[in-house]
């Protein structure tokens, strides 16, 4: 029997702590157990027969130390090959019958970026270079484990993958909350673990079978594969100089065991558990069967910290991460703002979306560089899944490679092309794939002819190992001014789908008004009818208010949101913006109107001010002259007040927000004029190390108040490319700000590369650590103490 | 494996303190408060969603001048050695409000500057309110001893590179998710290590 087979029947015995029996054999404390390999391999050899005798179906080789980050290759490589030869050894005195040995592979002791400081690649290929070492020892399969972090865990998956075909058993460690130390829940795990193709998942270490079990219980509700469980023996303490666990054998397997029924499969134990824990879990197995392996049919996607279902209940997919007919969004690609992406990720998370789609392809953008910079960026902000909207099949195998999760990838299509291209990433990385029903002869104008085009997608999908809940359909939205009959085809197409398929469904349903007036009415409308025909996921704009309140109007209609929770904060939010959904969520305070825009930029009231803006503009006023005679007086007004400590930072701040929205109505007004208010560029940056950016970002709003055309590269910012964009931007300034005295050699770094290679350029510093005579001390040629003074110190340095 | 020395907890969730977020976002004790500060708002997405997390070890202690064995790590500090003075042993921790607050900082800080701003303090004022909490909790678990106030690396001139020893010494990245860069920030951001000294209380009534 495989072994893979002997894991979906099950139970299958695995082996217990290995740490507590070397240290009983004399293993000092912080000495590392995988030297013993070298060093002592009688005792290892002896511990794994233990196992083997008191019935382990497979040892884990003693490899869960050994890594290139601690060890330097050809060690790392002898840990191994010695590892192997105590198990083999071990299996060979056990004799009789079938027994396996599994490569080890614990955490690298170091977390990833971003919360980290290690790569994801440099990552993969340290897992990559252990794996290789156990395929050439013949390992029957890899056992990754004690995994608290998802996205480590994807970097030793993916290494397994890409480099061996061996089974793969993958196990985390979560903490007493339900969740990785990272913030994943089981679900999100399970999601991206069987996407990517793990034979078995489950959980070990952390605590004692008690607390475990309701996480072992979430696993066997989503797994379709079979789930593992390898506790602690309850909680260390200790006595007597000795380490001593609170669960005993029989506790311990008495617990493990009541899972079998519901279906726990794959048993074991972790620290503080010996030959005699594994002993009481066989016989307290005795005569138990699991139930059949069930295939779970539901359509899950995920993100760092949790899944998304598409199916019955309708999800929300925010379209607006898009530069399709968006001018200000080309121009943040082309500038390379990811901020600005990330904020209309970030709106349209506040405003109710469950998912959202990421699509950057512009001309001249490297599109697969930039989807996996924004993926990568935007998995740090929000914790929404993400759908990868690309029609390079580069773009999201890069994308998919660093996503953390399940992601949904959009698309694929009826022709061989598209299939042949997008199929294997979603086999290789997991995932949803939205399945356009369109192929080499276009778009079917019938609902007859996209259900064909979508069962053939799903013959392909599932020729090629791909699962038919992986897929959703998107029966196409039409434009109704080009065709009457356009939606109703879309309409029935759905619902054929849907009843025919079983899938899930999805649709763009923006495109339908193209060409009308007033294209949110009847946009909300079909909306509301295809959410009513059975849509799974509307891709949609969340900063629509019609279309919000047909999607959460839907929700309350049919039951789907308890209490009318969903509408209520809907409803609230139309509140705070006004019927302006559009507006940004800043203020609670209402907007109140009349008091004008010096007021209103005094006082730090956005609405108000943006408000004032516009009225004051309608009725005629210049833009100049209103930055001239309202705001510019307002914000000097604060600012004194700033500099007698009469009014304080958030309030200097809240000016500037104010000042600046204004500023964004005057803009737009002004359009057509030439851009007089520009006085000069300026590059600001936080020092390379130094992820600090607070204190720069003040100081940028406040510059841009004060008409800098300020480009702002970010914190931690390598001194060369500080240097690049003040050669691009012939910039005569140049700001740096840096909050530890550990980053100020970098700062200093920073200037001396500037003023030699960019000797037009004057330097300012700022931040907490700088003083005038530590900034005259680098070479600085000017220092600001607070946001206030650095605009009067560059107004100075301005030629 | 775990370390059975190291001792690892949850913090709960403490009531929000107002008039300490607002002096951390640098609104002193009696200025008013402008009333179009989005303060609720930012409560309102952080309440609920930061536990903070803590890992401790006890350690003990031996002095010569300003030399001091800490137990984890040798160092030479004046300011630290005053503080410990008398101390038989020291408790070590380390203190974070995760990943998920930085990931608040960083919503908040693209909605809008202010935002940062608030989201930052709020982010100070949960972990600093934690490790108050922490010692509190450190003091019914050393009911002989009084317990001197908490002093971190980077304090006076006690070196910040002795922050590598500490995180090394609370095994901080399996422990707590605490890591280090090279310029020796720790991340997540708003994270705190520290050094309680452990004075016996009978000591003090003789001395």
């Amino acid at each position: 029997m495989k072994l893979t087979d002997k894991l979906r029947t099950g139970p299958f015995f695995l082996d217990g702590g290995m740490g507590t029996l070397l240290q009983a054999r004399g293993l000092r404390p912080g000495e590392a157990p995988e030297t013993w390999n070298l060093t002592h391999p009688e005792d290892i050899t002896a511990i794994h027969l233990s196992y083997y005798e008191a019935g382990s179906d497979m040892v884990l080789a003693n490899t869960f130390g050994v890594h290139p980050l601690r060890y330097d290759p050809e060690t790392c490589s002898d840990m191994v090959r010695a590892a192997f030869a105590c198990a083999r050894e071990a299996r060979r005195l056990a004799g009789e019958r079938e027994r396996f040995i599994a490569l080890d592979i614990g955490p690298c002791g170091q977390l990833l970026k971003p919360f980290g400081t290690l790569d994801f690649e440099d990552a993969v290929s340290a897992f990559a270079q252990i794996v290789r070492y156990g395929v050439r020892e013949g390992a029957d399969c890899v056992f990754i484990e004690t995994m608290n972090d998802s996205y480590e865990t994807k970097a030793a998956l993916l290494a397994v993958k890409e480099n061996s075909s061996l089974p793969v058993l993958v196990s985390n460690a979560y903490g007493e909350d339900g969740k990785l130390l990272t913030g994943t829940d089981p679900e999100a795990m399970v999601a991206m673990l069987e996407g990517m193709g793990a034979d078995a998942v489950g959980i070990n270490c952390s605590y004692g079978p008690d607390i475990m079990a309701p996480i072992v219980k979430r696993y066997l509700e989503t797994a379709s594969v079979p789930v593992l469980m390898k506790p602690n023996a309850g909680l260390p303490q200790q006595k007597e100089g000795r380490t001593v666990y609170s669960v005993g054998p029989q506790d311990f397997a008495d617990t493990v065991t009541a899972l079998i029924p519901e279906g726990l499969r794959i048993l074991g134990g972790c620290c503080g558990t010996t030959p005699d824990y594994i002993r009481a879990l066989r016989s307290g197995a005795e005569g138990q069967v699991p139930p059949t392996l069930e295939e779970k049919h539901d359509t899950v996607v995920s993100s760092r910290s949790h899944s998304v279902h598409l199916g019955d209940v309708p999800v929300m997919i925010g379209e607006r991460i898009n530069p399709t007919g968006k001018k200000r969004f080309r121009r943040a690609l082309a500038e390379g703002d990811i901020g600005y992406v990330l904020s209309e990720g970030i709106s349209q998370e506040e405003r109710g979306a469950q998912i959202l789609d990421v699509n950057v392809g512009a001309p001249g953008i490297d599109e697969a560089e930039m989807l996996t910079k924004v993926v990568q960026e935007l998995q740090t902000v929000t914790d929404l899944p993400l759908q990868l909207d690309s029609a390079d099949p580069r773009a999201l195998d890069s994308a998919l490679r660093i996503y953390n999760g399940k992601a949904m990838i959009n698309s694929v299509n009826g022709t061989r092309a598209s299939m042949d291209a997008v199929f294997p990433l979603v086999r290789k990385y997991g995932g949803v794939l939205v399945a356009l029903t369109l192929d080499e002869n276009g778009i079917p104008e019938t609902p007859e002819g996209r259900l064909e085009i979508a069962e053939r997608i799903l013959r392909e999908a599932e020729r090629q190992g791909i699962s038919r809940k992986d897929i959703v359909f998107d029966p196409l939205t039409m434009t109704v001014s080009a065709d009457p009959k356009a939606a109703r085809i879309t309409l029935d197409a759905l619902k054929m789908i849907r009843e025919r398929t079983r899938c899930a469904t999805v649709l763009g349903v923006s495109n339908v008004s193209f060409g009308l007036p007033s294209r949110e009415i009847i946009g909300s409308v079909f909306l509301a009818e295809a959410l009513k025909t059975g849509l799974s996921a509307a891709i949609m704009n969340p900063k629509s208010d019609a279309m919000l309140g047909a999607f959460f109007s839907h929700l309350a209609l049919h039951g789907m949101d308890v209490n009318c929770e969903g509408y209520i904060r809907y409803a609230s939010l139309r509140t705070y913006a006004g019927s302006d959904a559009s507006a940004p969520i800043l203020s609670t305070v209402p907007a109140e109107s009349g008091k004008g825009l010096r007021y209103a930029v005094e006082k730090g009231l956005l609405q108000e001010a943006s408000r004032a803006a516009k009225e004051a503009l309608a009725s005629g006023e210049d833009g100049l002259e209103l930055i001239q005679n309202e705001i510019i007086p307002a914000l000097d007004e604060v600012g004194k007040g700033f500099e007698k400590k009469t009014l304080f930072l958030p309030q200097l701040m809240m000016s500037a927000e104010a000042a600046d929205a204004a500023f964004t109505e005057i803009k737009a007004a002004m359009q057509n004029r030439t851009e007089s208010g520009r006085r000069c560029s300026l590059v600001i940056a936080t020092v390379k190390g130094d992820i600090h950016d607070i204190g720069k970002n003040i100081v940028r709003l406040l510059l841009e108040n004060y008409g800098f055309d300020v480009l702002d590269l970010g914190k931690d910012v390598a001194p060369e490319r500080i240097l690049e964009a003040v050669e691009q931007l012939h910039a005569p300034i140049c700001a740096l700000s840096a909050l530890m005295t550990t980053t100020v050699p970098a700062m200093e770094e920073t200037i001396t590369l500037v003023h030699e290679k960019a000797p037009w350029c004057k330097v300012m510093v700022g931040g907490a650590v700088l003083t005038q005579e530590y900034a005259d001390r680098i070479g600085a040629d000017g220092y600001a103490r607070d946001a206030m003074a650095a605009v009067r110190l560059a107004e100075k340095l301005c030629p | 494996m775990n370390d059975p020395s190291l001792h690892t907890l949850i913090l709960p969730e403490l009531p929000f303190d107002k008039r300490e977020i607002l002096r951390y976002a640098q609104i002193p004790k009696n200025a008013p408060v402008p009333e179009s500060l989005p303060l609720d708002i930012c409560l309102g997405e952080v309440s609920g969603k930061i536990r903070c997390r803590a890992v401790w070890a006890r350690f003990p202690l031996s002095a010569s001048g300003s030399e001091l064995d800490l137990g984890f790590s040798f160092v030479s500090s004046r300011n630290l050695a005053h503080r410990l003075e008398g101390c038989c042993d020291i408790v070590l921790f380390a203190c974070t409000a995760g990943y998920e607050m930085d990931r608040m900082i960083g919503r908040a800080s693209l909605r809008s500057p202010v935002n940062g701003l608030l989201m930052h303090a709020i982010g100070a004022e949960r972990v600093e309110g934690a490790c108050d909490e922490l010692c509190r909790i450190l003091g019914g678990l050393f009911p002989e001893y009084r317990l001197t106030e908490r002093f971190s690396p980077g304090y006076g001139d006690l070196p910040l590179e002795l922050q590598r020893d500490v995180l090394r010494a609370l095994d901080s990245e399996k422990t707590v998710g605490i890591t280090l860069t090279d310029s020796l920030l720790m991340q997540p951001a708003k994270s705190v290590t520290a050094i309680i000294g452990l004075k016996e209380k009978k000591h003090e009534v003789d001395g």
